[in-house]
Protein backbone atom coordinates (compact mmCIF):
# COMPACT_ATOMS: atom_id res chain seq x y z
CA UNK A 1 0.00 0.00 0.00
CA UNK A 2 2.34 2.40 -1.17
CA UNK A 3 -0.01 5.40 -1.40
CA UNK A 4 -2.32 4.40 1.77
CA UNK A 5 -1.97 7.31 4.56
CA UNK A 6 -3.09 7.51 8.40
CA UNK A 7 -3.27 3.81 8.94
CA UNK A 8 -5.37 3.30 12.44
CA UNK A 9 -5.65 0.45 14.90
CA UNK A 10 -9.71 -0.02 15.54
CA UNK A 11 -11.39 -2.71 17.77
CA UNK A 12 -8.46 -4.62 18.95
CA UNK A 13 -9.01 -7.36 21.22
CA UNK A 14 -6.95 -10.85 22.03
CA UNK A 15 -9.35 -13.54 21.06
CA UNK A 16 -8.71 -17.16 22.18
CA UNK A 17 -7.41 -20.31 20.05
CA UNK A 18 -4.51 -20.91 18.11
CA UNK A 19 -2.44 -21.68 22.06
CA UNK A 20 0.90 -21.55 19.80
CA UNK A 21 0.75 -17.64 19.76
CA UNK A 22 -0.56 -14.93 21.04
CA UNK A 23 -3.75 -14.00 18.71
CA UNK A 24 -5.29 -10.60 18.40
CA UNK A 25 -8.03 -9.57 15.87
CA UNK A 26 -8.17 -5.77 14.66
CA UNK A 27 -9.41 -3.71 11.80
CA UNK A 28 -6.51 -1.49 10.00
CA UNK A 29 -8.11 1.33 8.83
CA UNK A 30 -6.73 3.73 6.29
CA UNK A 31 -7.22 6.56 3.74
CA UNK A 32 -6.11 6.17 -0.01
CA UNK A 33 -6.38 8.60 -3.19
CA UNK A 34 -9.23 10.17 -1.11
CA UNK A 35 -11.13 7.40 0.40
CA UNK A 36 -10.83 5.14 3.29
CA UNK A 37 -10.80 1.93 3.44
CA UNK A 38 -10.89 -0.58 6.44
CA UNK A 39 -9.63 -4.59 6.09
CA UNK A 40 -10.18 -7.09 9.01
CA UNK A 41 -6.69 -8.33 10.49
CA UNK A 42 -5.71 -11.07 12.48
CA UNK A 43 -2.02 -10.33 14.42
CA UNK A 44 0.06 -13.23 16.01
CA UNK A 45 2.71 -13.01 18.26
CA UNK A 46 4.93 -15.15 20.13
CA UNK A 47 4.19 -16.44 23.34
CA UNK A 48 5.99 -16.31 26.15
CA UNK A 49 5.31 -19.64 26.65
CA UNK A 50 2.74 -22.34 25.48
CA UNK A 51 2.08 -25.35 23.70
CA UNK A 52 4.97 -24.96 20.73
CA UNK A 53 7.55 -24.26 20.38
CA UNK A 54 7.60 -23.52 16.43
CA UNK A 55 9.08 -20.74 14.09
CA UNK A 56 7.15 -17.76 13.21
CA UNK A 57 9.37 -17.32 10.12
CA UNK A 58 8.70 -20.87 8.93
CA UNK A 59 4.59 -20.48 9.67
CA UNK A 60 4.58 -17.63 7.74
CA UNK A 61 6.26 -18.58 4.20
CA UNK A 62 4.30 -21.69 4.62
CA UNK A 63 1.07 -19.78 4.93
CA UNK A 64 2.24 -17.57 2.03
CA UNK A 65 2.62 -20.81 -0.10
CA UNK A 66 0.11 -21.93 0.42
CA UNK A 67 -2.14 -19.04 -0.44
CA UNK A 68 0.15 -18.80 -3.58
CA UNK A 69 -0.97 -22.44 -4.88
CA UNK A 70 -4.47 -21.37 -4.20
CA UNK A 71 -5.35 -23.60 -1.19
CA UNK A 72 -7.74 -21.67 1.64
CA UNK A 73 -5.60 -20.33 4.18
CA UNK A 74 -5.67 -16.35 5.51
CA UNK A 75 -3.58 -14.50 3.17
CA UNK A 76 -0.46 -13.79 5.04
CA UNK A 77 0.58 -9.87 4.90
CA UNK A 78 3.43 -8.94 6.99
CA UNK A 79 6.10 -10.30 9.34
CA UNK A 80 7.94 -9.31 11.52
CA UNK A 81 10.95 -11.06 13.14
CA UNK A 82 12.46 -7.54 14.67
CA UNK A 83 11.28 -8.28 18.27
CA UNK A 84 12.18 -4.70 19.15
CA UNK A 85 8.84 -3.83 17.61
CA UNK A 86 6.57 -5.18 19.98
CA UNK A 87 8.37 -7.26 22.36
CA UNK A 88 8.50 -10.01 20.35
CA UNK A 89 7.93 -11.15 16.53
CA UNK A 90 4.28 -11.37 14.72
CA UNK A 91 2.95 -11.49 11.54
CA UNK A 92 -0.47 -10.27 10.35
CA UNK A 93 -2.75 -11.95 8.28
CA UNK A 94 -6.18 -11.38 6.76
CA UNK A 95 -8.88 -12.17 9.21
CA UNK A 96 -11.27 -14.78 7.56
CA UNK A 97 -15.04 -14.74 8.52
CA UNK A 98 -16.25 -18.05 9.70
CA UNK A 99 -16.77 -19.82 13.25
CA UNK A 100 -14.19 -22.83 14.40
CA UNK A 101 -14.56 -24.92 17.38
CA UNK A 102 -12.08 -26.50 19.87
CA UNK A 103 -12.05 -30.43 18.09
CA UNK A 104 -14.55 -32.75 17.01
CA UNK A 105 -17.08 -30.43 14.55
CA UNK A 106 -20.04 -29.34 16.94
CA UNK A 107 -22.67 -32.18 17.18
CA UNK A 108 -25.39 -29.54 16.72
CA UNK A 109 -24.11 -27.87 13.13
CA UNK A 110 -27.13 -29.15 10.05
CA UNK A 111 -26.21 -32.42 8.83
CA UNK A 112 -25.88 -30.24 5.39
CA UNK A 113 -23.18 -28.14 6.87
CA UNK A 114 -21.08 -31.06 7.93
CA UNK A 115 -21.32 -32.89 4.66
CA UNK A 116 -20.23 -29.70 3.42
CA UNK A 117 -17.27 -28.98 5.68
CA UNK A 118 -16.25 -33.30 5.59
CA UNK A 119 -15.68 -32.93 1.82
CA UNK A 120 -13.75 -29.72 2.04
CA UNK A 121 -11.83 -31.22 4.41
CA UNK A 122 -10.46 -33.98 2.20
CA UNK A 123 -10.58 -31.71 -0.99
CA UNK A 124 -8.25 -29.34 0.75
CA UNK A 125 -5.90 -32.28 2.31
CA UNK A 126 -5.85 -33.56 -1.62
CA UNK A 127 -4.73 -30.31 -2.61
CA UNK A 128 -2.25 -29.94 -0.07
CA UNK A 129 -1.24 -33.59 -0.51
CA UNK A 130 -0.88 -33.17 -4.67
CA UNK A 131 1.45 -29.92 -4.28
CA UNK A 132 5.44 -30.38 -5.15
CA UNK A 133 6.90 -28.33 -2.56
CA UNK A 134 10.10 -27.36 -4.29
CA UNK A 135 7.55 -25.87 -6.86
CA UNK A 136 6.23 -24.23 -3.63
CA UNK A 137 9.66 -23.05 -2.65
CA UNK A 138 9.21 -25.32 0.71
CA UNK A 139 12.61 -27.24 0.73
CA UNK A 140 13.43 -24.88 3.43
CA UNK A 141 11.18 -26.98 5.29
CA UNK A 142 13.86 -30.15 4.79
CA UNK A 143 13.05 -32.82 2.67
CA UNK A 144 13.79 -35.96 4.04
CA UNK A 145 16.39 -37.75 2.33
CA UNK A 146 14.85 -41.46 2.39
CA UNK A 147 11.31 -42.87 2.43
CA UNK A 148 12.59 -44.29 5.72
CA UNK A 149 13.19 -41.01 7.35
CA UNK A 150 9.64 -39.27 7.78
CA UNK A 151 8.45 -41.97 10.38
CA UNK A 152 11.98 -41.68 12.12
CA UNK A 153 12.37 -38.07 12.30
CA UNK A 154 8.75 -36.98 13.55
CA UNK A 155 9.01 -40.44 16.16
CA UNK A 156 12.53 -39.19 16.78
CA UNK A 157 11.45 -35.53 17.17
CA UNK A 158 8.33 -35.92 19.64
CA UNK A 159 9.96 -38.40 21.59
CA UNK A 160 12.81 -35.75 22.17
CA UNK A 161 10.42 -33.21 23.28
CA UNK A 162 8.89 -35.52 25.97
CA UNK A 163 12.26 -36.16 27.21
CA UNK A 164 12.42 -32.72 27.56
CA UNK A 165 9.18 -31.38 28.88
CA UNK A 166 8.38 -34.63 31.19
CA UNK A 167 9.28 -32.51 34.26
CA UNK A 168 10.94 -36.03 35.40
CA UNK A 169 8.24 -37.92 35.66
CA UNK A 170 7.67 -41.15 33.99
CA UNK A 171 4.89 -41.70 31.89
CA UNK A 172 5.02 -45.83 31.45
CA UNK A 173 2.11 -45.81 28.17
CA UNK A 174 4.37 -42.98 26.65
CA UNK A 175 7.79 -44.62 27.20
CA UNK A 176 6.33 -47.55 25.43
CA UNK A 177 4.76 -45.73 22.86
CA UNK A 178 8.16 -44.12 21.35
CA UNK A 179 9.78 -47.04 22.09
CA UNK A 180 6.66 -48.96 19.79
CA UNK A 181 7.37 -46.39 17.54
CA UNK A 182 11.23 -46.62 17.27
CA UNK A 183 10.96 -50.20 16.54
CA UNK A 184 8.57 -50.44 13.98
CA UNK A 185 8.79 -47.73 11.55
CA UNK A 186 6.96 -47.20 8.02
CA UNK A 187 7.86 -46.63 4.86
CA UNK A 188 6.43 -43.37 3.10
CA UNK A 189 5.37 -43.98 -0.59
CA UNK A 190 6.20 -40.02 -1.53
CA UNK A 191 6.80 -37.01 0.25
CA UNK A 192 4.04 -34.46 0.89
CA UNK A 193 3.60 -31.22 2.51
CA UNK A 194 2.57 -32.47 6.02
CA UNK A 195 0.28 -29.55 7.67
CA UNK A 196 1.19 -31.21 11.04
CA UNK A 197 -1.93 -30.23 12.76
CA UNK A 198 -4.13 -31.15 10.13
CA UNK A 199 -7.91 -32.03 12.38
CA UNK A 200 -11.52 -30.54 12.93
CA UNK A 201 -10.95 -26.88 15.01
CA UNK A 202 -8.43 -25.90 13.17
CA UNK A 203 -10.34 -24.12 10.32
CA UNK A 204 -13.12 -21.59 9.64
CA UNK A 205 -16.17 -22.59 8.17
CA UNK A 206 -19.75 -21.58 7.53
CA UNK A 207 -22.81 -23.28 6.27
CA UNK A 208 -21.22 -23.07 2.88
CA UNK A 209 -18.26 -25.47 4.04
CA UNK A 210 -14.45 -24.78 4.86
CA UNK A 211 -13.13 -20.92 4.50
CA UNK A 212 -9.88 -21.23 5.42
CA UNK A 213 -7.58 -23.99 6.88
CA UNK A 214 -5.61 -22.37 10.40
CA UNK A 215 -2.43 -23.23 12.16
CA UNK A 216 0.15 -24.15 10.15
CA UNK A 217 2.80 -24.14 12.54
CA UNK A 218 3.57 -27.37 12.38
CA UNK A 219 3.98 -27.78 8.80
CA UNK A 220 6.87 -29.88 7.34
CA UNK A 221 7.53 -32.51 4.75
CA UNK A 222 7.00 -35.98 5.38
CA UNK A 223 4.12 -38.98 4.61
CA UNK A 224 0.81 -38.33 3.26
CA UNK A 225 -0.39 -41.22 6.13
CA UNK A 226 0.68 -38.62 8.79
CA UNK A 227 -1.97 -35.84 8.41
CA UNK A 228 -4.84 -38.03 7.63
CA UNK A 229 -3.76 -40.45 10.54
CA UNK A 230 -3.92 -36.99 12.69
CA UNK A 231 -7.52 -35.92 11.39
CA UNK A 232 -9.04 -39.34 11.94
CA UNK A 233 -7.70 -40.34 15.66
CA UNK A 234 -10.51 -40.98 18.18
CA UNK A 235 -9.09 -38.02 20.04
CA UNK A 236 -10.37 -35.98 18.01
CA UNK A 237 -13.83 -37.47 17.66
CA UNK A 238 -14.95 -40.01 19.56
CA UNK A 239 -17.10 -42.82 17.94
CA UNK A 240 -16.99 -43.83 14.21
CA UNK A 241 -17.18 -39.93 13.03
CA UNK A 242 -13.87 -38.41 12.35
CA UNK A 243 -13.46 -35.00 13.89
CA UNK A 244 -17.06 -35.39 14.28
CA UNK A 245 -17.80 -34.78 9.82
CA UNK A 246 -17.74 -38.58 8.54
CA UNK A 247 -18.15 -42.20 9.71
CA UNK A 248 -14.34 -43.30 10.02
CA UNK A 249 -14.17 -45.64 6.97
CA UNK A 250 -16.11 -43.81 4.78
CA UNK A 251 -13.38 -40.65 5.36
CA UNK A 252 -10.79 -42.98 4.58
CA UNK A 253 -12.79 -43.86 1.39
CA UNK A 254 -13.51 -40.63 0.17
CA UNK A 255 -9.61 -39.41 0.92
CA UNK A 256 -9.19 -42.09 -1.61
CA UNK A 257 -11.29 -40.33 -4.13
CA UNK A 258 -10.16 -37.44 -4.03
CA UNK A 259 -6.12 -37.82 -3.66
CA UNK A 260 -5.98 -40.89 -5.82
CA UNK A 261 -3.83 -42.52 -3.20
CA UNK A 262 -4.89 -45.99 -1.34
CA UNK A 263 -4.94 -45.71 2.41
CA UNK A 264 -2.33 -47.30 3.55
CA UNK A 265 -3.56 -48.88 7.21
CA UNK A 266 -0.13 -50.07 8.37
CA UNK A 267 1.29 -46.19 8.18
CA UNK A 268 -2.09 -44.69 9.14
CA UNK A 269 -1.62 -46.78 12.43
CA UNK A 270 1.83 -45.49 12.86
CA UNK A 271 1.13 -42.14 12.80
CA UNK A 272 -2.62 -42.40 14.58
CA UNK A 273 -0.01 -44.31 17.74
CA UNK A 274 2.35 -40.99 16.94
CA UNK A 275 -0.48 -38.41 16.88
CA UNK A 276 -1.59 -39.74 20.28
CA UNK A 277 1.84 -39.40 21.61
CA UNK A 278 2.63 -35.99 20.03
CA UNK A 279 -0.97 -34.65 21.46
CA UNK A 280 -0.25 -36.08 24.97
CA UNK A 281 3.55 -34.80 24.86
CA UNK A 282 2.01 -31.23 23.69
CA UNK A 283 0.30 -31.48 26.91
CA UNK A 284 2.93 -31.68 28.64
CA UNK A 285 4.94 -28.87 26.96
CA UNK A 286 2.09 -26.72 27.92
CA UNK A 287 1.71 -28.15 31.75
CA UNK A 288 5.96 -27.07 31.94
CA UNK A 289 5.08 -23.80 30.45
CA UNK A 290 2.69 -23.35 32.88
CA UNK A 291 4.37 -24.92 35.81
CA UNK A 292 7.93 -23.02 35.59
CA UNK A 293 5.58 -19.85 34.63
CA UNK A 294 6.20 -19.22 31.20
CA UNK A 295 2.73 -18.49 30.56
CA UNK A 296 0.02 -17.87 32.38
CA UNK A 297 -2.95 -18.97 30.53
CA UNK A 298 -5.29 -20.00 32.36
CA UNK A 299 -6.26 -22.96 30.34
CA UNK A 300 -2.97 -24.98 30.42
CA UNK A 301 -3.78 -26.65 33.86
CA UNK A 302 -6.22 -27.80 32.31
CA UNK A 303 -4.51 -30.31 29.56
CA UNK A 304 -3.91 -32.82 32.36
CA UNK A 305 -7.19 -33.52 31.77
CA UNK A 306 -6.95 -34.10 28.48
CA UNK A 307 -4.12 -36.91 29.44
CA UNK A 308 -6.40 -39.74 30.40
CA UNK A 309 -8.17 -40.18 27.02
CA UNK A 310 -4.81 -40.15 25.22
CA UNK A 311 -3.37 -42.59 27.60
CA UNK A 312 -6.60 -44.50 27.15
CA UNK A 313 -6.33 -44.81 23.22
CA UNK A 314 -2.28 -45.45 23.26
CA UNK A 315 -2.84 -48.20 25.94
CA UNK A 316 -5.65 -49.67 23.16
CA UNK A 317 -3.73 -49.66 20.40
CA UNK A 318 -0.02 -51.16 21.88
CA UNK A 319 -2.05 -54.07 23.60
CA UNK A 320 -1.36 -52.87 26.66
CA UNK A 321 -4.77 -53.15 28.36
CA UNK B 1 -9.79 -26.05 62.99
CA UNK B 2 -8.08 -22.68 61.24
CA UNK B 3 -10.92 -21.28 59.29
CA UNK B 4 -11.44 -20.49 56.29
CA UNK B 5 -10.44 -24.19 55.16
CA UNK B 6 -9.02 -24.33 52.35
CA UNK B 7 -12.07 -25.20 50.37
CA UNK B 8 -13.70 -22.20 51.95
CA UNK B 9 -10.72 -20.10 50.82
CA UNK B 10 -11.20 -21.77 47.36
CA UNK B 11 -14.84 -21.12 47.02
CA UNK B 12 -14.51 -17.43 48.25
CA UNK B 13 -11.89 -16.84 45.24
CA UNK B 14 -14.05 -17.89 42.85
CA UNK B 15 -17.08 -15.84 44.35
CA UNK B 16 -14.52 -13.14 43.93
CA UNK B 17 -13.47 -13.64 40.58
CA UNK B 18 -16.94 -14.02 39.46
CA UNK B 19 -18.71 -11.61 41.32
CA UNK B 20 -16.22 -8.26 41.63
CA UNK B 21 -14.01 -9.23 38.87
CA UNK B 22 -16.43 -10.99 35.61
CA UNK B 23 -18.33 -7.51 35.97
CA UNK B 24 -15.29 -4.93 35.25
CA UNK B 25 -13.94 -7.64 32.14
CA UNK B 26 -15.07 -6.10 29.03
CA UNK B 27 -13.00 -7.98 26.90
CA UNK B 28 -14.11 -11.83 25.79
CA UNK B 29 -10.65 -13.28 26.31
CA UNK B 30 -10.06 -11.83 29.54
CA UNK B 31 -13.95 -13.12 30.37
CA UNK B 32 -12.48 -16.46 29.21
CA UNK B 33 -9.24 -16.79 31.32
CA UNK B 34 -11.52 -15.63 34.20
CA UNK B 35 -14.09 -18.48 33.33
CA UNK B 36 -11.17 -20.63 33.34
CA UNK B 37 -9.49 -19.54 36.66
CA UNK B 38 -12.66 -20.00 38.54
CA UNK B 39 -12.90 -24.05 36.44
CA UNK B 40 -9.09 -24.40 37.66
CA UNK B 41 -10.31 -23.50 41.15
CA UNK B 42 -12.94 -25.90 40.81
CA UNK B 43 -10.47 -28.52 39.93
CA UNK B 44 -8.05 -27.49 42.45
CA UNK B 45 -10.63 -28.13 45.36
CA UNK B 46 -11.42 -31.78 43.52
CA UNK B 47 -7.88 -32.32 43.41
CA UNK B 48 -7.03 -31.68 46.96
CA UNK B 49 -9.20 -33.59 48.38
CA UNK B 50 -8.51 -36.88 45.57
CA UNK B 51 -4.86 -36.82 45.23
CA UNK B 52 -3.79 -38.35 48.26
CA UNK B 53 -5.91 -41.59 47.74
CA UNK B 54 -4.91 -41.90 43.78
CA UNK B 55 -1.26 -41.21 45.16
CA UNK B 56 -1.87 -43.89 47.79
CA UNK B 57 -3.53 -46.44 45.75
CA UNK B 58 -0.82 -45.78 42.75
CA UNK B 59 1.95 -46.87 45.40
CA UNK B 60 -0.03 -49.64 46.91
CA UNK B 61 -0.94 -51.24 43.11
CA UNK B 62 2.85 -50.40 41.89
CA UNK B 63 3.96 -52.67 44.99
CA UNK B 64 1.64 -55.34 44.30
CA UNK B 65 2.69 -55.43 41.05
CA UNK B 66 6.27 -55.54 41.15
CA UNK B 67 5.27 -58.53 44.38
CA UNK B 68 3.61 -60.41 42.10
CA UNK B 69 6.37 -60.22 39.07
CA UNK B 70 9.00 -60.95 41.62
CA UNK B 71 6.97 -64.46 42.49
CA UNK B 72 7.57 -65.89 38.97
CA UNK B 73 10.07 -67.78 38.07
CA UNK B 74 13.43 -66.20 36.04
CA UNK B 75 12.19 -68.48 32.97
CA UNK B 76 9.90 -65.99 32.71
CA UNK B 77 12.92 -62.73 32.28
CA UNK B 78 14.78 -63.06 29.48
CA UNK B 79 18.55 -62.37 30.36
CA UNK B 80 18.64 -60.29 27.51
CA UNK B 81 16.24 -58.20 28.77
CA UNK B 82 17.40 -56.70 31.73
CA UNK B 83 14.28 -57.10 33.65
CA UNK B 84 15.24 -59.04 36.76
CA UNK B 85 17.85 -56.06 37.17
CA UNK B 86 14.86 -53.70 36.58
CA UNK B 87 12.36 -55.67 38.92
CA UNK B 88 15.09 -55.49 41.50
CA UNK B 89 15.33 -51.68 41.89
CA UNK B 90 11.47 -51.26 41.72
CA UNK B 91 11.76 -53.76 44.58
CA UNK B 92 14.24 -51.29 46.61
CA UNK B 93 12.32 -48.34 45.35
CA UNK B 94 8.73 -49.99 46.81
CA UNK B 95 11.11 -50.92 50.55
CA UNK B 96 12.11 -47.07 50.83
CA UNK B 97 10.36 -45.17 53.36
CA UNK B 98 8.60 -43.55 51.79
CA UNK B 99 8.63 -45.49 48.49
CA UNK B 100 9.93 -44.12 45.71
CA UNK B 101 7.19 -44.09 43.54
CA UNK B 102 9.29 -41.80 39.88
CA UNK B 103 11.76 -45.00 40.90
CA UNK B 104 8.79 -47.50 40.59
CA UNK B 105 7.24 -45.69 37.85
CA UNK B 106 10.15 -45.57 35.42
CA UNK B 107 10.58 -49.14 36.11
CA UNK B 108 6.54 -50.04 34.86
CA UNK B 109 7.40 -47.91 31.73
CA UNK B 110 10.74 -50.62 31.19
CA UNK B 111 8.14 -53.48 32.14
CA UNK B 112 5.16 -51.79 29.98
CA UNK B 113 7.73 -51.29 26.82
CA UNK B 114 8.35 -54.83 27.48
CA UNK B 115 4.66 -55.61 26.87
CA UNK B 116 4.30 -52.92 23.81
CA UNK B 117 7.84 -54.81 21.62
CA UNK B 118 6.53 -58.17 22.61
CA UNK B 119 9.89 -59.12 24.24
CA UNK B 120 7.99 -60.72 27.53
CA UNK B 121 5.17 -63.95 27.66
CA UNK B 122 2.14 -63.86 28.58
CA UNK B 123 2.15 -65.11 32.26
CA UNK B 124 4.63 -61.13 33.12
CA UNK B 125 2.39 -59.65 30.57
CA UNK B 126 -1.02 -59.95 31.98
CA UNK B 127 0.72 -58.29 35.47
CA UNK B 128 1.78 -55.23 33.54
CA UNK B 129 -1.61 -54.71 31.83
CA UNK B 130 -3.77 -55.36 35.02
CA UNK B 131 -1.76 -52.42 36.63
CA UNK B 132 -2.29 -50.09 33.46
CA UNK B 133 -5.53 -51.12 33.08
CA UNK B 134 -6.21 -50.24 36.89
CA UNK B 135 -4.24 -46.98 36.12
CA UNK B 136 -6.02 -45.76 33.80
CA UNK B 137 -9.29 -46.62 35.72
CA UNK B 138 -7.60 -44.17 38.63
CA UNK B 139 -6.77 -42.24 36.19
CA UNK B 140 -10.29 -41.18 34.71
CA UNK B 141 -11.66 -41.11 38.26
CA UNK B 142 -9.31 -38.47 39.26
CA UNK B 143 -8.97 -36.46 35.96
CA UNK B 144 -12.32 -37.63 34.02
CA UNK B 145 -12.03 -38.34 30.28
CA UNK B 146 -12.09 -34.98 28.50
CA UNK B 147 -11.95 -34.17 25.03
CA UNK B 148 -11.89 -30.97 22.61
CA UNK B 149 -14.89 -31.02 21.76
CA UNK B 150 -16.37 -27.59 19.93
Amino acid sequence: MPHAREHRVKGLKRISGGSSRETYAFDLEWSEDGETHTRPLIGRRDPTGGLLKSDREREFNVIAAMHRAGLKVPEPLFLELDAGVMDRPFFIMHRAAGQTGMGAFPAAEADSTRAKVADDFLSELARLQSLEYRECGLETLGAPKSLEDPARIQAAHWNEIYERDRLGEHYPILTAAFAWLKSNPVVSDRIVIVHGDYRSGNYLYDENGIIAMLDWEMAHLGDPMEDLGWASMMFWGREEFAGGLMEREAFYKLYEQKTGHRVDRERLFFYQVLGNAKMAVICLTGIRDFVERRTSDAVMPFLELLLPALLEDLANQLRLV
Amino acid sequence: MLRPTLNELISGMQRTIMEALMPELTSPYAQGQAMSAIAMLTHAAAVLESAPAYDAAEVKDLRATFAALKRLDDKHFPKKSGLRSVLARATRAAAKNPPDRNAMEAAMAAFATAVALGHIDESVARHVRGYIRRNLERSRQLLGGSLPTG
